[in-house]
């Protein structure tokens, strides 16, 4: 009874642990995938109206960036890492057989696959080739080829765009922006020449790779005040060009993911402490109420490690079993419950195997710890002693 | 002086103290005595004259103070645990008066426990337990456990475990001290034929009539032997 009611109590600790383990990836899960757009490291450059007065421009200015600039931009920078340059433009026609619909469409360079996480579904991407030679391709959003195509696999068709044929090359989603989604995308050579007729870009993005974050501060700080030099912006204007830096984000959210990481496994190690606790309690006692039989067995010539040996192994099983217990019902229901929950912040709580080989471990370890100290108490006890008739 | 060498157990001058707290009790006081291979003898005395602990000692289960012990030509003096452990389930056999057997074991898995500690494999160990079980009549009671059984039935049981191991010497401590008159006798007359097969037998009894089916008996009275 008392066995059983410890070995609860240890299944109960790797319950709590194995559970939470799987809330903690299910809430990580969640948010990650949430801000998996700004999950990249990357610099993001955006043009708007001025605010100030600057140099003899009045205010409310657009500023815009041209092609000239990005490669004068370049030309400043000593590495890129990866790049895209964007432009948007708002509802086009699209066409396939008798089906008609309107969506945005979006010029990019090839390292925008990466830089927006976009999961490509069937085909290819926009290579450099098709920026290069301006070719009539593009990518499809799941939305488009589920409005346009109905089932029909897209790759190899072509589709009108804005009365324009252009051979569909690949499929992707987006997961965490259904607005992607809805998108077309095209080489953006192709897309600024057919659908802009200018030399306007309206986004650029820079990957900063495994560049340190004091180092992408510095980047962006300079490459504000180089923008607004060249655009005659006012230093102090807030709109005119605006750079955003999201590393410090993705550093606050792995700093948070850590955190809620270190805090569940304290918890969880804590309450297996107060197993193994628990444990060494029981083994005591037990210990104690064998004492005769140790002393028989001793008298029968057990030898020391034997005695030591029966003691840990009882102790190693005690934990193993009620471990494995507490380990498959808490697996259990978090495999039970997980289809359940979809939520925004909470997807998948689910616990990998090495996590579940490491709690084994763990227990292991702490069985065999637990049964030490009553083991060598089983040891010292004398024969002589215990088989006193009383 | 030949039946000295041919003493199995030799005791020379064997002293053995307790201290309870400020107290010194001197128990045995250089205790002087030869036992023959093959010798059935009862130890007697009145509680306190010593045979508890000098049983205790001659089973290697507790360590004298001074004076010399040799089991078999064999030195006991100054062994450690392990060493002692080696000894007893080498050379001697226990039975105790409460029998002590292994309540969650069987039968048959209590007399091969001391094969288990010799490393006996658990096949063989088996085989022989069940021979043994056999000379004590209980082969039909295997599988039983201890609860199951008589009072004497578990003697049985017990000396069964004594004898599996081989010994040179058994040791019993009131072995009929739990058992009624006709059980007593049943186990007495199974110790003597065992005591027939050349075994050395050493009981402890303040019985009379057990010491009188010995071959000669051995008295203790404070912690020396009685010659009188």
């Amino acid at each position: 009874m008392r066995t059983f009611l410890t070995g609860l109590s240890i299944a109960l600790g790797v319950f709590i642990l194995v559970v939470m383990q799987g809330l903690g990836f299910g809430l990580q899960n969640g948010v990650q995938n949430q801000f998996s757009d700004d999950a990249v490291n990357s610099i993001w450059v955006d043009a708007g109206r001025t605010q100030l007065a600057y140099r003899g421009n009045l205010p409310n200015r657009p500023v815009k960036i041209r092609n000239s600039d990005v490669d004068a931009m370049f030309q400043q920078m000593d590495t890129v890492h990866a790049y895209s340059r964007r432009v948007r433009i708002w509802g086009v026609v699209m066409e396939h057989e008798d089906k008609q619909s309107n969506f945005p469409l979006r010029g990019v360079d090839p390292d925008h696959l990466m830089l927006e996480n976009t999961t490509l579904t069937g085909g290819r991407y926009i290579s450099s080739r098709d920026v290069a030679e301006e070719t009539k391709v593009t990518v499809l959003g799941a939305t488009v080829v589920e409005d346009l195509y109905e089932g029909i696999d897209p790759i190899g068709t072509y589709l009108l765009i804005g009365g324009v044929q252009f051979r569909v090359v690949g499929t992707f989603d987006d997961p965490a922006s259904r607005w992607e989604n809805k998108m077309a995308y095209l080489p953006f050579t192709t897309a600024q020449n057919i659908f802009r007729s200018n030399d306007k870009v309206d986004q650029i993005i820079l990957g900063t790779g495994d560049m340190p974050i004091a180092g992408t501060r510095l980047l962006s700080d300079a490459l504000l005040s180089w923008f607004k030099d060249r655009k005659v912006v006012h230093p102090d204007d807030a709109r005119g060009v605006r750079i955003e830096n999201n590393n410090e984000e993705y550093e606050r959210f792995q700093n948070i993911f850590l955190g809620i990481e270190l805090f569940i496994w304290g918890l969880g190690l804590l309450t297996l402490l107060a197993g193994a606790v628990g444990v060494a309690n029981i083994l005591a006692i037990a210990v104690k109420e064998r004492t005769k039989e140790i002393g028989v067995r001793k008298a029968l010539g057990a030898s020391s490690s034997s005695v030591v040996g029966l003691v840990v192994q009882e102790s190693l099983a005690l934990m193993i079993v009620s471990g494995s217990a507490g380990l498959i019902t808490g697996v259990g229901l978090l495999e039970a419950v997980s289809p359940m929950i979809d939520h925004e912040y909470f997807k998948n709580p689910q616990v990998d195997f090495r996590i579940a080989l490491v709690a084994l471990v763990i227990l292991s370890v702490v069985g065999v710890v637990s049964g030490i100290g009553p083991a060598l108490r089983a040891v010292r006890i004398k024969p002589v002693e215990a088989l006193r008739d009383e | 002086m030949e039946w000295y060498l041919r003493g199995v157990i030799k005791l020379n001058n064997i002293g053995k103290s307790y201290i309870t707290g400020s107290q010194k009790l001197e128990v045995l006081k250089g205790l002087t005595c030869t036992i023959k291979k093959g010798e059935m003898v009862a130890i007697m005395g009145s509680s306190g004259s010593g045979k508890s602990t000098l049983l205790n000692i001659l089973g290697l289960l507790d360590s004298f103070d001074s004076g010399e012990y040799l089991l078999s030509g064999e030195s006991m003096s100054g062994l450690n645990e392990s060493a002692a452990a080696k000894c007893r389930s080498r050379l001697l056999g226990f039975v105790f008066q409460s029998f002590n057997l292994i309540g969650f074991k069987s039968a048959l898995e209590n007399v091969a426990l001391p094969l288990y500690y010799q490393r006996v494999p658990r096949k063989k160990r088996n085989i022989i337990a069940m021979d043994y079980l056999k000379k004590v009549g209980l082969e039909d009671w295997a599988a039983h456990l201890p609860n199951q059984l008589s009072g004497g039935q578990k003697q049985r049981v017990a000396i069964a475990r004594a004898l599996v191991a081989q010994p040179k010497v058994i040791l019993a401590d009131e072995p009929t001290g739990a058992l009624d008159s006709v059980t007593s006798s049943d186990v007495m007359t199974l110790l003597r034929k065992i005591n027939a097969d050349g075994i050395t037998m050493i009981i402890v009894t303040h019985e009379h009539d057990i010491a009188a089916l010995c071959d000669r008996t051995i008295h203790l009275v404070d912690g020396l032997i009685d010659l009188s």
